[in-house]
Formats: C-alpha cells, structure tokens, sequence
C-alpha cells in the first residue's frame, strides 16, 4: 500500500536552455497539506503545472497514488485546481460552476445537485447558487473556485496562490478557513505561495524551493528554527546571518569565530566535520540587557551600542552595532519609554547556544 | 467661444443625418404615393405598390437571396470559428500567413472576383454549378474575412485559464469548446454573422455574374426592373428590403446581445 499521494522522481524541466527546475524529488503524502515556498522564478509553478498536467517534464517521472502519469493529459489526472485569478466561468451561475466538473463526467443531475450543494456549504457560500460571478466579492469568488475544484471529489488539491489577489485581512481569515477545509475534506492539498507566513500558517509540510530545486523542507517551525542554508534563514523569517571565519569544537557544541572581528558566539550545533560558512540568529532570540549585564547564566554575551529604533508597535526593533562592519537586529517586546535604551547608549546582548544556528554556506 | 464646439457638434450630426435620413424618408414617401411615376411628398397616401410586391416576380428574388444569404452566414460562421480557433487559439504554424489568405479577398474589387469566378468554373467546366451553389460560395469568400476577424478578436480576448480551469475539472477539448470557448465568444461570432447576413443579401457586384435568368437575387431583381422602369414599386422594394434587414439585426442581437459588446459594456 503506497501511502504517497503524489511523488516526482528526478524531475527536471526546461524551457529551451532555461531550466526551470533541476532534478527535483519529492514525495507528497496522502491527507497533507504541502507548501511549495519559494520566491518567483524557483520553479514552483512550474512544478505544479507539471502535476496538473499542463507541462510534461523534460525528464525523471511523475505518479499519482503510484501510477505514472507520463502521457496523461489534464482532464484525466482527477486533480482539483484552484487559480490565482479564480477563473471563474463567467456564463455560468455559481451552481453551474460548481457543477461543471461533475456534468462534464455525466453525473445525474440529482447527486450533481447534492454535490454542489455540499461543496458550497463547505466554503459557507449556500444560498449563493444562482448569482453569477461577476455579482461576488473577490473572496467569495475565490470561495467559489475552491467549491467548484473540490466538488468531483480529487484526489489532490493544487492550489496555485490563491490569495494573492486578495487584501490582508481578508487573506488571514481565509488561511484559518483554508486550513479548516483541509481538515474536514481530508484532502492532500499542495499549495505554491511565495508568502512565507502563509505556508507557515497552513502547512503540515513546507517544502522551500530555490532556483528549481529544493533548498529544505520540513515541518513549518523546524524550517523556522533550524534552517540550513542562508537562503532559507533569509527567505524564511527574519535573520542576522553572520559570516563565520573558523569554528572549533567547544564544550557542546561549537565556537563560530565571526569573520572580521574579535567575536567568538557558541553555538549548540554539534557537527564539527559538516561545513560552516555562517551562522543565523532571529532577531527574537536575541534578550537585551542594559548598561552592565547582571548574570551569567547565557553563554553568548556581546556588548553594544543602540544605532537604531523603530517602533512596532507590540514589539520594538534596535539595530545594535557589535563590532566596526557587525550590526544585529534585536527585536523586543515593547515596554514604556523609559525602560528601553536610547539611541548610542551601551547595552548588552544576550544570545542562548540554541538559538545560534550554523549554516552550510 | 466655449458655445461654439457643441454648435459645430451638432451640426455636424444634423448633416449625418440629413444625408443618411432624408433619402429614406423621400423612399419612403414615394412609395406610399398612388402616382405611377416617384413623386415626393404626394397628396394622397396608398399601400398599392406594397401589394404589388406580392407577385412571383418579387417573391422568388426575396426566397433566393434569404436562403443564400442565411447559408452564408451559417457557413462563413462555422468556418471563421475554426479557423479564429486554429490560427488565435491553437497558433498552428503559418497562422499569420493563413490569417492573410483569409483576408485578402477584401483587397480584391469585387468585380474583378465575379469576372475570375465566372471564368474559372467555366474553365473547369463546372459552369452548372452557377446560381445558388456558386452565390453561396462567392459570398462566403467575402464574408469570411468580417466573422473570422470577430471571432478572432473574441477569441483572443479570451481569458485561457479558464481553458485550464475547465481541462482540470475533466472537461475534453469538444466539451470545452462547446461549453466554454464557444459560448465565451459567442457574441463576436454572432455579429460578425450578422455582417456576412447583411453583405449577402445586399450584394451585387458578385452576384450579378453568378446568378441564373431568371433566378435571381433580389438587388438583382431590383436593377433589372430600374432598367426599365422608375416606378414606386422600386421604393417598396427598398423599403421593405431595408424593414427585413432591421428585423435581421434585432434578431440576431437578441440572440446574442452584441451590441452590448460593440458598445465595451458587459452584460
């Protein structure tokens, strides 16, 4: 019994000399919900498209649920598919969307109507089978496209930025339905975004790509935590990533001697023998200790001076410079004014071992 | 001066007017008139020149050129969907070359095209094929360009995710074309239609070559008349050839609601 719902065997595609994506394995399991993350240009539509059909790889295999579906044209892959743009029929009533996919396999019309009905239930659209599109909001016309995808029942959902055409508020209510849908219907979804913290919120799974490969993937807050390359510390989240000159093994872990300056941060990575170019710290993990430090219970104690402050509101940014070329973006939670450091004046930063993450390259 | 563009604008309209309405106006009267000669603005008023259209002389000319002319524009229609399909939708190679072929009869006087018609059935000895076989292919080569230029534009106008939208739903190429692409460009496709109608039934230069004696289409019927008499039948004939084409338009626009497209807006 294969429990892998969608798998790429060395999958590579190229547009004339342009390879779009390089070599590519993945396997996708049955009931997840999987981010392809990554920013335009890293092949993720592309790999889309070319489980949906609409490209055939240049090389390598894809299957679903175990069978290969080299030679297989779209509208026989059974996948459902939803569009940036909604692409919504205009002609039609949002029941005849709805619809569509189940006409066209020559359903009876009653179990077609049950079908719509409970597909438009399911994205809290019911009563709205007889307007037409152009009478819906943007998100409710997403909500449509989404009805009409899962109505003949895929196997997979691909979802291809579906809320990107939409404003923020409305973007973050429809994450928490998204996930929601998910959970009910059981479906594997996989869903290309270049949005971060949409994959965050959503994923079971997030898979990073960069420059048609896959830079990490992982469940959301171990790429979050444990990033392994500077590109996916940069692109996920936010980080100071400093160049690392020597390590050595220290107790624990690793002493990372930062390139250029005198700094010498212990980091809880233990692999002496793998490669360390650099070194991530989230902004987050950095603590902040004015004027003289009073403990010594954190290992990475490095002393400053406030270049700059910016208010965020529940939290507050400082840019600490450490060393002549080294500045460190410290994050905080807010407090009253009179308890932050003002700009120039001397503070200490406090950073645990844990949170210092080494980095291939 | 701010007063003087607003004048300028509606004199000008005024003029348009005067010089598309006047002269039907003035057919219109003289066709209403008893007199036997065309007189404007007659003291008496009378239907008789409307009843004398009832005859076999005029009826058969009016059958032909509605049986041609609908076989054109559902002929031309068909054809300009495939080929707007092929050439916009699918880009099949050479598609500019054949786009080309298709619209270069516009660029040939139409007299030169009924001499070459005449001549080349001859030739070939399919002279028999003159009358109605050869008015319906002649006014289809006409009338090509016109649907297959609209459909084009509709066409290329579509929206081609949802193609993809439809194909990922399980939908066939016939099923989309039948349930998406077509009803999608449906109202290009109708007026232009609606244009090979009209430029069949109103032709003359073309089908004064291919009719038969004796089986003709109506403006052909029309000219044969004027040769010999200018009577007040002749403004009937205009008058209720221009009526039937109204009724044309109204219906297909009904049917397709174009004018909705001709005029940017949306349904």
């Amino acid at each position: 019994m294969n429990t892998m719902d969608i798998e790429l065997v060395s999958v590579s595609k190229s547009f004339g000399s342009v390879n779009v994506v390089r070599d590519l394995d993945l396997q996708i399991p049955r009931g997840q919900f999987v981010s392809l993350l990554g920013p335009s240009g890293c092949g993720k539509t592309t790999t889309l498209n070319m489980i949906a059909g609409f490209h055939a790889p240049s090389s390598g295999e894809i299957r679903v649920r175990g069978k290969s579906q080299r030679g297989v044209p779209p509208e026989r892959r059974n996948l459902g598919l939803v569009f940036q743009n909604y692409a919504l029929f205009p002609h039609m009533t949002v029941a005849e969307n709805v619809g569509f996919g189940l006409r066209m396999r020559g359903t009876p019309r009653e179990e077609i109507h049950r079908a719509v009905e409970s597909s438009l239930r399911s994205v809290h659209l019911d009563g709205f089978g007889d307007r037409y599109p152009k009478a819906l909001s943007g998100g409710q016309q997403q909500r449509v496209a989404l009805a009409r995808a899962i109505a003949p029942q895929p196997s997979v959902l691909l979802l291809d930025e579906p809320l990107s055409n939409l404003d923020l508020k409305l973007r973050e209510a429809m994450r928490v339905e998204l996930k929601e849908l998910h959970r009910e219907l059981g479906m594997t979804f996989v869903y290309v975004t270049h949005d971060q913290e949409e994959a965050m919120a959503m994923s079971d799974r997030i898979v990073v790509m960069w420059q048609g490969d896959i830079a990490q993937q992982g469940d959301p807050i171990s790429i979050y935590r444990n990033p392994r390359t500077r590109f996916v510390a940069d692109f996920i989240g936010r980080s100071n990533i400093l160049s690392v000159g020597s390590h050595s093994a220290g107790s624990g872990g690793l002493d990372l001697s930062i390139a250029g300056t005198q700094i010498v941060l212990h980091s809880s990575g233990s692999d002496a023998a793998a490669p360390v170019r650099s070194c991530c710290i989230r902004p987050e993990n950095i603590s902040l200790h004015s004027g003289t430090s009073p403990d010594g219970c954190r290992q990475n104690r490095l002393d400053g001076t406030v270049r700059r402050f910016v208010q965020l509101g529940a939290h507050v940014e400082l840019l600490v410079d450490v060393a002549s070329a080294v500045a460190l973006t410290v994050l905080v939670r807010s407090s009253p004014a009179s308890l932050l450091p003002a700009i120039g004046s001397a503070v200490t930063l406090a950073i645990d071992p844990r949170d210092v993450q080494v980095l291939a390259d | 001066m701010t007063k003087l563009l607003p004048c300028l604008f509606w004199l000008a309209i005024g003029l348009v007017l005067a010089f598309i309405v006047l002269p039907i106006a003035v057919v219109l009267a003289a066709s209403l008139s008893p007199a036997s000669t065309v007189t404007f603005w007659p003291s008496e008023w009378t239907f008789k020149w409307y009843g004398a259209l009832v005859t076999d002389k005029w009826i058969s000319p009016f059958w032909l050129s509605v049986r041609v002319a609908l076989a054109v524009a559902a002929i031309s229609g068909v054809l300009g969907i495939l080929a707007a399909y092929a050439l916009v939708y699918q880009k099949i190679p050479g598609a500019s070359a054949i786009m080309g072929a298709i619209l270069s009869p516009l660029s040939v006087p139409q007299i030169v095209k009924g001499v070459a018609i005449v001549l080349f059935l001859s030739i070939v000895g399919l002279q028999n094929l003159l009358g109605t076989p050869a008015l319906i292919a002649a006014h289809v080569v006409l009338a090509l360009p016109f649907v297959t230029r609209m459909a084009a534009t509709a066409l290329a106008n579509f929206d081609s995710s949802l193609d993809r939208a439809a194909q990922s739903l399980g939908a066939t190429q016939r099923q989309r074309l039948q349930h998406i692409v077509l009803p999608m460009i449906k109202p290009g496709v109708l007026s232009g239609m609606t244009f090979a109608f009209i430029i069949s039934f109103n032709n003359i230069p073309l089908s004064v070559f291919l009719v038969r004696p004796g089986d003709t289409t109506l403006p052909i019927a029309v000219i044969n008349h004027l040769e010999y008499s200018l009577d007040p039948v002749m403004a009937a004939v205009n008058v209720t050839s221009m009526v039937f084409i109204l009724m044309v338009i109204f219906l297909f626009e009904r049917i397709g609601g174009f004018s909705a497209q001709l005029h940017g807006g949306s349904k």
